[in-house]
């Protein structure tokens, strides 16, 4: 195996709020493969977010590197960034608000196909193709595309956030608290539904969550993140056996348990 | 002996939508034990949180109510806000902006318990204390804004509890919070319920906090009630295929991974 797919080193990120400095980022490093999912792991506040988002470039940070696939990801500018913007993908916690309430699961699914150039401009019909197969993917009727986005439950709808951030092919997809908000027995489908999309597409993921369980069924390896720092990162399972951080032991604490009433497969 | 707070027969709560009638709770028998601890189990539109604005008489008037509810052990009807403390999912909008702490916690001691300003400001600052507010005595002139979702919520308990209710209920009241956090917050519950003695219903979506809480778990599906019992009864041995997916679908660490191991 050569170089990472994604690598970051030493990033920074302060805010200043209310006369205060804040730091967020304080010396961030750590390293993804092609088709592998990190998961990053913390209470609110612990920086995770704010990583997401640098790792997004929807915020700039004050000091670090990120490699993309072997490139100065935050040197890109203008046409260049946009460019490859495609390559990677957000999924968020809320799906209704993170698209527009007006419009059909058709059109959010033709907006990333058009602005990425996916499918091409001289070929109008080859969308509605696109947008059909695209729901088959994420295990919807492709019926769906002439539904409102509001009309369909919160779990067909976080398929369709799915959906949209595979329309462009990524390499890499952030997923910020993606299944948080959802109902436990449509929790599970959407966790099937994301591992599967990435033993077949090879894509990698960064899985934010405050959910250690959550974690641990999709994620190899886990980056424990704490007032801005990673202070533990190692594969999931061996992390959750033996923390060795402050914040590891109270994240593996903080899981309620079911310890009765089922047959513990693990 | 046991005793009954409140008896449900026959509840039902509808709504009247473009005509059709739609139920919120369809038929639901239930009994709240005095000094028990009732978990409300349900995913998104299973009625668990109507159930909750029904018993503290806090349902729009909109919305149409058939059967009873019965309160054995109260001598008068309940009072919201007196007899019910009622904790909500999200501190940032059950708290006032624009009020501090101090008049926020002390409102529910000077309305229903008839204290005066000083006896009131001292409840508060207990209250703040059993609530573990750092610093209660400067927390009291401070406003929401000021405090972490985590400590909102403590503040947001100490509102509930500050008229000293026989009923505490909560309703997805750890849900927005970080794992560490929703943690405390049970525990903190725990804790007020067991030394005040108050009876508690503790709504939410995550099978495994119930199991943690409860003495006893009522799970509803689509505005019914699929079965009721004691906590370990129903978790061990659930008698509908219901329960036993909601079980089988929790996730904590014996759940399946779904991915295979790197090299």
């Amino acid at each position: 195996m050569g170089e990472p797919f994604v690598t970051a080193r030493g990033l920074r990120k302060v805010f200043h709020s209310r006369g205060r400095d804040v730091t967020a980022l304080d010396d961030v490093s750590f390293t993804l493969a092609r088709g592998e999912t990190l998961g990053l792991v913390g209470p609110s506040g612990s920086g995770k977010s704010t990583l997401a988002r640098v790792l997004m470039r929807l915020i700039e940070p004050d000091a670090g590197a990120i490699s993309i696939d072997g490139e100065d990801w935050l040197a890109l500018r203008g046409r260049a960034l946009r460019q490859r913007r495609g390559a990677i993908q957000m999924v968020f916690q809320e799906p209704l608000a993170a698209f527009n309430p007006r419009a059909t699961i058709g059109g959010a699914l033709d907006d990333p196909l058009r602005i990425h150039g996916i499918a091409d401009r001289a070929d109008r019909a080859e969308r509605p193709r696109r947008i059909a197969e695209l729901l088959e993917r994420v295990g919807l009727p492709a019926g769906f595309a002439q539904r409102a986005v509001h009309e369909v439950s919160g779990g067909q709808r976080q398929r369709v956030a799915i959906a949209r951030a595979l329309a462009t092919r990524p390499a890499l997809i952030v997923l910020d608290e993606a299944v948080s908000a959802l109902d436990v027995s449509v929790r599970g489908t959407i966790l099937e539904l994301l591992a599967d999309v990435q033993k077949s597409d090879g894509i990698a993921y960064v899985f934010v969550s405050h959910d250690l369980a959550v974690v641990r069924v999709i994620a190899h390896r886990v980056a424990i993140m704490d007032a801005g720092r990673i202070v533990e990162t190692g594969p999931t399972p061996g992390v959750i056996a033996d923390p060795q951080s402050a914040m590891g032991r109270a994240l593996v604490a903080a899981v309620p348990r079911l310890d009765f009433g089922r047959d513990d497969g693990a | 002996m046991t005793t009954t707070l409140a008896t449900l027969r026959g509840l039902s709560v509808s709504y009247r939508r473009e005509g059709a009638q739609t139920f919120a709770l369809r038929d639901v028998d239930l009994d709240i034990a005095t000094g028990g601890r009732l978990a409300i189990i349900g995913e998104s539109g299973s009625g668990k949180s109507t159930l909750a604005l029904a018993l503290a008489g806090l349902l729009p008037p909109e919305a149409s109510l058939a059967g009873t509810i019965d309160w054995p052990g109260l001598d008068h009807v309940p009072v919201a806000g007196r007899d019910i403390g009622m904790v909500f999912q999200d501190p940032g909008s059950s708290l006032n902006p624009v009020l501090t702490i101090g008049e926020q916690v002390s409102e529910g001691a000077v309305r229903h318990l008839r204290l005066g300003r000083a006896t009131a400001r001292q409840r508060a600052l207990d209250l703040l204390a059993r609530v573990r507010i750092p610093q209660p005595q400067a927390a009291l002139a401070a406003y929401p804004h000021q405090f972490s979702g985590g400590q909102r919520q403590r503040i947001a308990i100490a509102c509930a509890i500050a008229a000293s209710p026989r009923l505490l209920i909560a309703d997805e009241a750890t849900s927005a919070l970080d794992m560490i956090v929703q943690a405390e917050i049970t525990e903190l519950l725990d804790t007020l319920v067991r030394e005040d003695g108050m009876s508690l219903v503790f709504i939410t979506h995550d099978i495994a906090l119930a199991a943690k809480l409860a003495d006893r778990i009522a799970v509803f599906r689509d505005a019914t009630l699929v079965e009721v019992g004691p906590a370990r009864q129903v978790l061990a041995r659930p008698s509908q295929d219901y329960t036993r997916s909601l079980i089988a679908t929790h996730i904590d660490f014996s759940a399946p991974r779904l991915i295979d191991e790197r090299a």
